[in-house]
């Protein structure tokens, strides 16, 4: 009887604090149950495959962007840095298979390390992250071009396995997502400095005058979101087999949408990681349902804006103006 | 309002020579950049080359004279380079001759003021983020231009809009005169009107300006309607520059526009700025990149530089804010 009601209270609760994801949830269901109506292979394992591997690379840039997000900032370098570590993967691999496992984890140092520099930055100088990152991003565009101007270097056939590989059909850069995306949330919930994450992003000054060191922060979410662009680069230079000095242009904005679809707030302190990976699905399953349906390109921009302008609607930010 | 009245004398007393100095500062960086310019390179200072100065200036000053509107009242405006595209596509979707002219400003004024409405009620209303809201008007606004041109949009700049958006009038572009009148009169309405006043209260502290009775929505919500506005004059003056239309016009100004703000200290949490910084902050920017140009330099570096500049700019005066007060 107790424990019945002790239920019965903690599901609204339980659904309060994760609203985002149970939103989410509803709107992929919204659009399977579409996707089935109107197609008989829409619902099929392979073609949820195709749709989870054609998620890889926004899943990757949006965890780290989640992170910046919840801490109250923001990352608008995020598309330079992935042009930049998509040109620098294949320009320096260049088509030698030994070389893959050094430049990869050179490529991945070097995200993050670009992510701590934003950081220190945002410490350092007390400028607004917004700021801070959209010159990093101007930056880190003009050396990507600086290195190459078009296409450069190819990698090796077996380093494309990385978007392409299948084990046993499940694909092999969406699983590192989701594994990504699992450490990263765990780390937010069962690490002090994942939670300090939070109370940074909901009230700055509370967090200061509690002792929380703000740099410390700031590295770790900046850092991440480092490296997961580090990744999406290595990841779609292995899609294209080339990297392109202009491949990662509108991840930027793109990176923030799953983001708000899962139900973080842009003012930071509120969502998670997982929310995030659920809003990523949800975008391509959304244009996935689209190809299917015959409706051109064009319109899944403005699908995309009004599934946005629907999910804000429902959870409004409630913080308003205190 | 007698309250607003008060606040206007005492803003405008303050005339000081730190007060001077701390407002108009980067306004004295321009004259040394130029000056600069003409002795690393001589052919910066021709008239020619000057004039043509003034011809890019024009566009991106009036984007981010509606972009400091917005930043003002604590706001962000990611939409204007979208905005601008769709003026664009508006311009070349008539027949092209100049009797046409009349119709694309009243259409292309609609859209500026349903996009404006939409940012201003989403951000008001529903008070989701400013960047949020105008992110999703851009794309909103990205793919209906794109499902109405189906990704190749055509047709002819009308002759009068090409007239402002190239020509000169004794070395001086039209379009520099459109810019004159757009910041004279939006001068006045901010820095000398009640209405400026208001949205300089909202800014600077919202509570406070509910208690005052002002309809803080309904200002915010104009400050957004000014920035889609100008944005969309912006538009139709590139795409008489440009000549023909594609779905790109303006691309890059929303994020040049917010630099340009950020230089000409307009404050990205509200409640500061000019009319006179944000031409400022945009003068700034032409002149680097053209004199990037000139000297010879790649012309990937002038996005480092750009990048620098901002940040430079923005730690500048965080500085100055933090240890003033």
């Amino acid at each position: 009887m107790i424990a019945a009601i002790a239920s019965r209270a903690a599901t609204p609760l339980w659904l309060r604090h994760n609203a985002g994801v149970a939103g989410v949830i509803v709107l992929i269901g919204v659009v399977s149950v579409t996707g089935a109506s109107v197609s008989d292979r829409f619902l099929t394992l392979a073609n949820l495959l195709n749709v989870c591997e054609q998620t890889t690379d926004l899943a990757l840039v949006s965890i780290g962007q989640t992170l910046t997000i919840l801490a109250g900032g923001i990352d608008l370098s995020v598309g330079s840095l992935i042009s930049l570590a998509s040109c620098l993967t294949s320009g320096l691999i260049n088509g030698n298979p030994d070389r893959v496992v050094p430049v990869a984890t050179a490529v991945l140092l070097l995200g993050s390390f670009v992510g701590l520099l934003n950081a220190g930055l945002v410490v350092a100088l007390r400028v607004h992250p917004l700021i801070v990152t959209l010159g990093m991003g101007a930056i880190l565009q003009g050396v990507t071009l600086l290195y190459a101007l078009g296409p450069v270097g190819r990698v090796p056939r077996g380093f494309s396995f990385l978007a392409y590989g299948r084990i046993a059909d499940v694909p092999v850069g969406a699983t590192l997502a989701v594994v990504l995306c699992g450490l990263v949330a765990l780390l937010l919930r069962y690490l002090p400095l994942g939670r300090q994450v939070y109370a940074l992003g909901d009230d700055a000054n509370s967090a200061r005058l509690v002792g929380l060191r703000r740099g410390r922060i700031l590295m770790l979410v900046y850092g991440c979101s480092g490296f997961c662009c580090a990744a999406t680069g290595l990841y779609l230079a292995a899609r294209f087999g080339v990297g392109q000095p202009y491949t990662g242009v509108n991840y930027t904005l793109a990176s923030i949408t799953p983001v708000v679809l899962g139900g973080t707030l842009l003012s930071g302190g509120r969502g998670g990681v997982v929310g995030t990976l659920c809003g990523a699905f949800l975008i391509s399953l959304l244009n996935n349902l689209l190809n299917f349906m015959d409706v051109s390109k064009h319109y899944q921009l403005v699908a995309q804006a009004l599934i946005i302008i629907l999910a804000v609607s429902i959870y409004v930010e409630r913080r308003g103006m205190e | 309002m007698s309250g607003s009245a008060e606040f206007a004398t005492s803003a405008a007393a303050s005339w000081s020579v730190r007060a001077f100095l701390g407002r108009y500062g980067v306004a004295l960086a321009l004259p040394a950049l130029l000056a600069l310019g003409g002795l690393l390179s001589p052919s910066f200072v021709s008239a020619g080359n000057l004039s043509n100065l003034l011809l890019q200036f024009a566009p991106l000053a009036i984007v981010a004279i509606g972009q400091s509107f917005v930043m003002i009242v604590r706001g962000l405006d990611l939409s204007v380079a979208s905005m601008m595209a769709t003026a664009a596509v508006i311009a070349t979707s008539f027949s092209g001759a100049d009797h046409d002219v009349a119709g694309i400003l009243a259409v292309t004024a609609l859209v500026a003021l349903a996009v404006g409405s939409l940012n201003g009620v989403l951000v008001t209303k529903r008070r989701v983020s400013p960047f949020l809201a105008t992110l999703v008007t851009m794309i909103l606004l990205q793919g209906l231009r794109f499902a109405y041109t189906q990704g190749a949009p055509s047709g002819n700049v009308p002759p009068a809009l090409r007239v402002l958006g190239s020509a000169r009038l004794g070395g001086i572009p039209y379009n520099s005169l459109v810019l004159l009148g757009v910041a004279v009169v939006l001068g006045i309405v901010l820095h000398r009107s009640a209405f400026g006043r208001r949205i300089f209260i909202v800014g600077g502290n919202p509570l406070t300006a509910r208690l005052f009775g002002i309809r803080v929505d309904l200002i915010t919500i104009a400050c957004y309607v000014i920035s889609s506005a100008l944005a969309a004059l912006a538009g139709l003056i590139l795409s008489g520059y440009v000549g023909l239309v594609d779905n790109w016009v303006g691309q890059g100004y929303e994020l040049d526009s917010i630099v340009a703000c950020v230089v000409g200290r307009v404050s990205l949490s509200g409640g500061r700025g000019s009319i006179l910084g944000a031409l400022t902050g945009a003068a700034v920017i032409v002149v680097i990149a053209n004199e990037v140009l000139l000297l010879g330099v790649p012309i990937q570096a002038q996005m480092i530089i750009k990048g620098v500049v901002i940040v430079a700019a923005a730690a500048l005066y965080s500085r100055r804010e933090t240890s003033s007060g």
